[in-house]
């Protein structure tokens, strides 16, 4: 029970950058992901913008182009856990495949296949759906996907919930290892752009005009973005035989539920303090010992409230000295990946001594009176970081991260 | 492994009965759940047939508030846990704050609310759309909408692996109260019947009498099986350590000794069955529990009257249990409920846990015709008194997941 997770190899497909270098570089650069949404028409909207991954070809990434069709939301995560597991350097001929699972998290799945195949019974008619189209829709197919794209035995599973999933996913598989059911597992979150959330989000006015601004006084709200992160994480109890690259160690992490109402956030944060507090307990630190922490911060109205009264309870005067930034203003909301490319950042803020900044950041709200990191990176030590994740239906979490010191 | 599991609660909502002691006494008496769709529309397809419950009414368990804009699969999960709390004797209250969690199995479910969020934007145009439906769309749905009428604030969390995820919800809730990390988790699958997954399975042609003119009938291990019958349920099972249940005075129904998940990324070949991920599954679950194979009294069977999935679980059976399969009773319940999908795994738990505290093993209906590829001792039609000790409850999914539970007599 009390084997040590840590994080061996990272992958990225994000709005911002394919593969871990271009990702981080853009990140703690600034930069903005979002354009204009075109694989749709918008023009009844009244919004228009979301966060696209760009120049991204599976084959590039697949090597036996066997042709599968799977879904985009499976694509993205191969491709991420192909970047993850040539980061980690593990090598896929020295795993046993009955030793290595999957876990990965989601908002929608293959949702553009099921839009797919209501856009031909909408213009077609039932009849004209290729059955077989419509069966590789369910979000089971993702895990499915990359456990035959790798041929790994071990538990396959995905976890849906929501915005947090990643975040949820991460945690299993943590699980998963220190159980001793697996030896190494592939965890993180994936999904594609999603029309159905896009026009779901705008019908609740959540969707931003044109950029995301987080924890600002004049934020508009979230933009929705697509993408997939991925992790390599091992038991350091049975250390690879290669000299291996460990990015950060996974202390613990906490969940709990609002148990309140579907979409709305509980006004007093009741939720997000339990997780967060659970994630501390779970990691046996003290809130003094976190120093940065990845926001959830969608740059919603009610979010983004919500969070920072959360905060303040959770770590009290210790709030105003923690480093807090939110990465979606850059990527926008990448719903199920999101939390997964929030840890990946936690860990590369880890090791490398920079912390990414909250871009967009022009007029400070007085609700929402905490280090935002804004718009510039700072370079600092961080020991230790929390990674927050929430969803629609109160699911909330809260992953830790640490430097690894042996 | 440190800390002992048990079950102390149980519930179920399915096409044979709405609570537990109608299910059983059905599921005991070999009575089918099994009628002519009223759901929906199928006069255009060659099955006509369910496992529909047909006496759910949502307002008996949950009231009238709050359930207009829920969708069919979360009021069936909301009500189970609901029914599974009383029968447990917990509430939120019980165990402290933030203690009490649910996890559901759920995979198909929510999607029949997905086309017609996302059928209604096309058709009325996306700014028509209603924003209360919206989340419906999300597929950890069930599980929030179960919290909030249960005031739930501990774990909640979903699982979508398919036809495995009933059993993988209550294998994903034995881990994370074996790590210590909440006190009572509300878990299983729920599956609510809708018109997109029956279309769905209908085109994919893996329906019983959607093929020629075949009769349609869910007949596991029988040589007249065609194909599957859809049925919907909600099984949710508490699940507590056993410390904590004792210190509470709980009914303690069973318990959880072992449990098993692979996956088998061979199995999408050819016609070629692959058993060696199954039989590890098992293995896995067996060692876990302690068990050696003649251990086992009662086999609750994934078999679903698929012409090469109830091959291969017996071929998967009959490779683990060698020459003590002979000795090894094996049901399939779904002759009775149909393929509950996602429900599926936490229903045969539930018929398990029965079989245990009944001593009674069901019967697998529908059998007329041996078939020698099938040939494991599958109580046919009649149940039969038993003493179970030791339940195997497997799901073994289309997609490649395999699961196995162990649930075992408590003393």
């Amino acid at each position: 029970m009390d084997k040590r997770i840590v994080i061996t190899g990272l992958g990225v497909i994000s709005p911002i950058g394919n593969k871990k270098d271009a990702f981080w570089n853009a990140l703690i650069s600034g930069t903005s992901g979002v354009s204009d949404v075109t694989s749709f028409d918008t023009s009844v909207f009244k919004v228009h913008r979301g966060c696209f991954v760009k120049d991204f070809n599976y084959d590039d990434y697949v090597s036996n182009g066997s042709g599968r069709e799977i879904g985009k939301g499976s694509q993205f995560a191969i491709a991420a856990a192909k970047l993850a597991i040539e980061d980690s350097n593990v090598g896929l001929n020295s795993i046993d495949p009955e030793r290595a699972g999957v876990s990965i998290g989601t908002t929608a799945g293959e949702i553009q296949i099921l839009e797919k195949v209501n856009y031909v019974r909408h213009e077609k008619g039932d009849d004209s759906v290729d059955p077989n189209l419509f069966l590789k829709h369910p979000c089971v197919n993702m895990p499915s996907n990359i456990s035959i794209e790798f041929g790994f035995k071990g538990p396959s599973t995905i976890i849906p919930t929501a915005c947090a999933a990643g975040n949820y996913a991460i945690g299993y598989a943590c699980d998963l290892i220190k159980l001793g059911r697996t030896d190494i597992m592939l965890a993180g979150g994936s999904d594609p752009f999603s029309k159905v959330a896009f026009v779901g989000f705008s019908r609740l006015n959540a969707i931003a005009p044109d950029i995301c601004q987080p924890f600002d006084k004049n934020r508009k709200g979230l933009l929705v973005g697509e993408g997939a992160g991925m992790l390599v994480l091992e038991s350091l109890e049975e250390p690879p035989a290669r000299n291996a690259n460990i990015y950060a160690e996974i202390l613990g992490y906490g969940l709990s539920c609002d148990g309140y109402h579907i979409t709305i956030p509980h006004p007093d944060g009741n939720g997000v303090t339990s997780a967060m507090e659970k994630a501390l307990t779970s990691a046996k630190i003290k809130p003094e010992d976190v120093q940065y922490m990845s926001a959830h911060g969608t740059g919603t109205v009610a979010n983004d409230k919500a969070e920072t009264i959360s905060i303040k309870k959770v770590f009290g005067e210790h709030a105003k000295n923690l480093a807090i930034s939110s990465i979606k203003s850059m990527l926008g909301h990448t719903m199920g990946a999101a939390s997964a490319i929030e840890a990946i950042a936690c860990a590369l803020a880890i090791k490398d001594g920079v912390v990414p900044p909250t871009i967009n950041h022009e007029t400070k709200d007085p609700e929402c009176d905490l280090d935002f990191v804004p718009n510039v990176k700072r370079e600092m030590q961080v020991d230790i970081a929390m990674n927050n994740a929430y969803a629609f239906g109160g699911n909330n979490s809260s992953l830790i991260l640490k430097k690894f010191t042996g | 492994m440190n800390s002992r599991l048990v079950i102390t609660g149980i519930s179920v909502l399915s096409s044979i009965g709405v609570n537990k002691d109608e299910f059983w006494a059905n599921l005991t008496n070999g009575v089918s759940g099994i009628k002519d769709v009223t759901l929906f529309d199928v006069s255009k397809y060659k099955s006509k047939k369910a496992g529909e419950i047909s006496d759910f009414d949502a307002k008996e368990y949950l009231g009238k508030k709050g359930i207009r804009h829920v969708d069919r699969t979360s009021l069936l999960a909301s009500s189970a846990a609901m029914l599974v709390m009383t029968d447990a004797g917990v509430s939120h209250e019980t165990y402290g704050e933030d203690e009490l969690g649910i996890v559901i199995g759920s995979t198909y479910g929510s999607i029949d609310s997905i086309s017609s969020f996302d059928l209604e934007g096309l058709e009325e145009g996306p700014t028509f759309v209603n924003p209360m439906d919206f989340p419906n769309t999300v597929l950890n749905a069930p599980a929030s909408r179960a919290s909030i009428f249960c005031n739930a604030t501990g774990l909640n969390s979903t699982i979508s692996t398919g036809t495995a995820s009933g059993l993988d919800a209550v294998i994903y809730a034995s881990d994370f109260l074996r790590l210590g990390r909440g006190k009572a988790v509300l878990a299983g699958g729920v599956h609510g019947l809708t018109a997109d997954i029956f279309w769905g399975a209908y085109g994919s042609g893996i329906l019983s009498g959607s093929r020629s003119d075949g009769i349609e009938i869910s007949a596991p291990f029988d040589k007249r099986r065609n194909g599957l019958i859809i049925g919907e349920a909600a099984a949710l099972l508490v699940i507590e350590r056993l410390g904590d249940a004792l210190e509470r005075n709980a009914n303690i129904y069973a318990e959880i000794k072992g449990y098993g998940c692979t996956f088998n990324p061979d199995k999408v070949s050819h016609g070629n069955i692959n058993t060696e991920q199954g039989v590890r599954c098992i293995t896995m679950a067996m060692e876990e529990a302690g068990l050696n194979a003649e251990d086992i009294s009662y086999i609750s069977a994934c078999a679903n009257s698929s012409v090469t999935g109830d091959k291969m679980e017996a071929e998967i059976i009959k490779d683990y249990f060698g020459d003590c399969v002979e000795k090894v009773p094996v049901s399939a319940i779904k002759s009775m409920t149909g393929e509950c999908l996602d429900a599926s795994g936490s229903l045969q738990c539930v018929a398990g846990v029965l079989a245990i505290n009944n001593g009674v093993i069901p019967p697998t209906i529908n059998f007329q015709e041996k078939d020698e590829e099938c040939n494991l001792d599958c109580v046919p039609n009649n149940s039969r008194e038993s003493d179970v000790k030791n339940v195997l409850v497997n799901s073994f999914s289309d997609t490649g997941n395999i699961s196995s539970v162990i649930i075992s007599k408590y003393s």
